[in-house]
């Protein structure tokens, strides 16, 4: 339900690691390996994240793209949507959703401006199209619910607010991995609140205590997000151009 | 988790035609409404299980400035994908068509609405709607609006003709919320409807609205259910002001000047936030110049002012939103515990002697095909009821949105998605094993919610006291 996450269809839908992590089968057969599949995702991420700042909307707006365009890739093989074209259009179909609407046309012009090769550039009536087989794709859910939001609540009550920027900043970096398929975003803003407290060596151990979730679950994500870390320092653009050369998607 | 045998991929579309594979699956009756958003069609469906019911399917245009899926009918899909309750319109099925990328909409049909119910009485009925009709529909109608506001969804254009009631069958006489297409989730901030271009009727408009309030909040539902209510018990809308027609949100002065004529002024002194009003303030001897004196509701209602019936309409009615009863708080009034208590099948009263009416079908256009192209074959004339695939006369203008409904279920697997199949996601609210029991340390999203009462989301029950006679 719309303000409850619990009756809400993204509930519903959180998955388990296996499936999020199944490389589809036309993927496979071009080659594609699981990391692969994890960078190619993750380098869409960052794309609608830069498409975002240029057409200026909100963080929550960027969210919510990234949400589908990994919710796509769940159900869709990267041979048969190109992720070049279903990024752009993820942002441009969260910002109808998110109500503030960014005009296919300007989404166009700053694609264009953005990206110099040319694989990345689409025309109008593209967007249009991939807008519709992404709503197929999504089922038509499109309520998604964010960290954020809980972020900022359970700072308050943690008398955090210090760590805000921190922890947003490490929330946003979440949608660079798969957690928001996986688990309910108020345990992934409290991961990020662990890591935080962590790194600026705040006792949270008793705040935690009393909120009685499960600990297991906050720590492994946060393990998860630690990793991430760990796993992509460097930039990684050849191997997101060898993965996408391997799909043959765009000549 | 997620239900990934359900088959989404249909896209539908016969290569190069206009006619999509799954529009075969219905009989096409013909067109029964026509609003900003697109053209609604009432259709048949052909196969089993459900072979002959009714489905109401809202085809949305494409948007003028090509700029894809119109934003209305995302948000409208957008909610409509997470709602379920029995006094809310159901969503069966969603349809694209990639040939001319147009968006379907598929509901359960619901025969009748509160607009032609009303103007049936008054037209064509010399007596009133009877008591027992009136509460049940605006008990329903609260449970609905109760459904929605306790998830945070404010609908934004209640108006008789988005109540639907259900027709013969199964769920005859049960009231439908429909019309989503302006509502929101209101855990943002909203914009002002007129930020969008979106004109909405203003005679259900809420008194805040028209002095310029900038910000929605689920008082203005219950003020439009205490226009509708009002409207059920007269026959005549409450408050039928002359609209001033400008683009970007003209004062609307006739509108606040019939409320104002029936409830007298408001008061800062009733209403402190009043002062605060942009409408308020800045058009002050238009709004302050000429004063009412008596408070007249209960002459233009034609109840005694000790009547439960009057306390809940003004209550309902109340200036400042703060105050006006909540959509909960209405549902717990004396009115509803009073004989004749109100029921599931709003349009049959259960006391013997009672006379029924028979409303009349919602009359069909059938010189209309999907695509929105009449043939020039006049219509022709049909008996009401149930009549089937024959053509149905077209008994007037077709100029206000509509929204009909009526099936439980579209057969598993012919089309992109089935309702049907969770349709009881809205019972469970609080699956097991998330012990999380201090304030802040619940999921934030449920928070803001469980500091009302429990107003029993989800849960469509009807006052106990009566189970026993209605069901």
């Amino acid at each position: 339900m719309a303000a409850n996450f619990w009756a809400s269809s993204h509930y519903k839908q959180l998955l388990d690691q296996e499936d999020v992590e199944a490389v589809h089968s036309p993927d496979k057969e071009k080659g594609i390996t699981l990391e692969e599949f994890k960078l190619v995702k993750m380098h869409m991420a960052n794309y609608i994240m830069r498409l975002a700042q240029v057409v200026k909307v909100r963080q929550r707006v960027i969210a919510t793209a990234v949400t589908y365009m990994r919710r796509v890739y769940t159900r869709k093989s990267l041979s048969e949507y190109d992720p070049r074209l279903v990024a752009p259009t993820c942002l441009y179909l969260a910002s109808k959703a998110e109500e503030s609407t960014v005009q296919a046309r300007p989404l166009v012009f700053y694609i264009k401006k953005q990206c110099p090769d040319e694989k990345y550039r689409f025309e109008i009536k593209d967007i249009l199209e991939m807008e519709m087989k992404i709503l197929e794709a999504l089922d038509y859910y499109l309520v998604v619910y964010h960290p954020y939001r809980p972020l900022t609540l359970f700072l308050q009550d943690a008398g955090l607010t210090d760590m805000t920027q921190l922890a947003w900043g490490l929330v946003n970096d979440t949608y660079k991995m798969d957690l928001i398929l996986v688990h309910p975003p108020y345990m992934i803003a409290l991961a990020c609140i662990y890591i935080g407290s962590v790194l600026k060596e705040k006792d949270t151990t008793s705040w935690f205590e009393e909120l009685r979730v499960d600990m297991n679950v906050v720590k492994n994500i946060s393990m998860e997000i630690l990793d991430f870390y760990d796993n992509n320092k460097g930039i990684l653009e050849d191997r997101v151009n060898a993965a996408l050369n391997k799909l043959a998607l765009k000549q | 988790m997620v239900d990934t045998g359900r088959s989404v991929g249909n896209n539908g579309g016969a290569a190069g035609s206009n006619r999509p594979v799954w529009l075969q699956q219905y009989d096409l009756i013909g067109k029964i409404g026509e609003g900003t958003y697109g053209l609604v069609f009432l259709a048949r469906t052909k196969s089993q299980p459900n072979r002959g019911k009714c489905i109401a399917i809202k085809k949305f245009k494409q948007s003028k400035d090509g700029d894809g899926v119109s934003p209305t009918a995302i948000r409208e899909i957008m909610l409509l994908r997470e709602i379920s309750h029995e006094n809310v319109v159901k969503l069966v099925n969603v349809h694209i068509n990639p040939a001319d990328m147009s968006l379907y909409l598929a509901f359960d049909y619901a025969e009748h609405d509160l607009y032609e119910i009303i103007r049936h009485h008054r037209e064509k009925v010399s007596h009133s709607i009877n008591p027992y009709t009136v509460k049940s529909l605006l008990w329903q109608l609260l449970n609905g609006l109760n459904y929605l506001h306790s998830n945070w969804i404010i609908h934004r254009d209640l108006k008789p003709s988005n109540i639907l009631v259900m027709g013969e069958g199964e769920e005859q006489g049960v009231v439908k919320i429909a019309d989503f297409g302006l509502a929101r989730i209101y855990q943002a901030p909203l914009k002002p409807l007129s930020d969008n271009g979106v004109v909405v009727t203003i005679w259900y408009r809420a008194p805040e609205l028209l002095l310029g309030s900038k910000h929605y909040t689920s008082a203005v539902d219950m003020w439009a259910v205490g226009c509708i209510f009002a409207e059920l018990l007269t026959l005549k809308p409450l408050f039928q002001g002359v609209e001033v027609k400008a683009p970007a949100n003209p004062f609307q002065l006739d509108q606040l000047d019939k409320i104002f004529k029936v409830l007298g002024h408001p008061t800062p002194e009733k209403w402190p936030t009043l002062v605060s009003l942009p409408h308020w303030q800045s058009d002050q001897q238009h709004i302050q110049g000429h004063k009412y004196e008596s408070p007249g509701l209960h002459n233009v209602v034609h109840l005694p002012q000790k009547q439960p019936a009057y306390d809940l309409l003004s209550k309902m009615l109340e200036y400042d939103p703060k105050k006006r009863l909540t959509a909960a708080q209405a549902l717990d009034h004396e009115y509803f515990r009073n004989d004749p208590l109100p029921g599931h099948n709003a349009l049959v009263p259960c006391q013997s002697g009672e006379k029924v009416v028979n409303y009349p079908a919602r009359p069909v256009d059938t010189t209309t095909d999907f695509e929105g192209t009449t043939s020039v074959q006049p219509p022709q004339s049909v008996s009401s009821g149930n009549a089937v695939a024959a053509s149905m006369v077209t008994t007037r203008p077709m100029q206000r949105p509509m929204n009909m409904m009526n099936m439980p279920r579209m057969p598993p697997g012919v089309a992109s998605f089935n309702l049907a199949s969770q349709a009881n996601m809205a019972g469970g609210m609080h699956p097991g094993g998330i012990p999380m029991q201090r304030g802040p340390g619940m999921p934030p999203h449920q928070q803001q919610q469980l500091r009302r009462k429990d107003p029993g989301m989800g849960m469509t029950g009807y006052p106990p006291s009566q189970k026993s006679r209605r069901f």
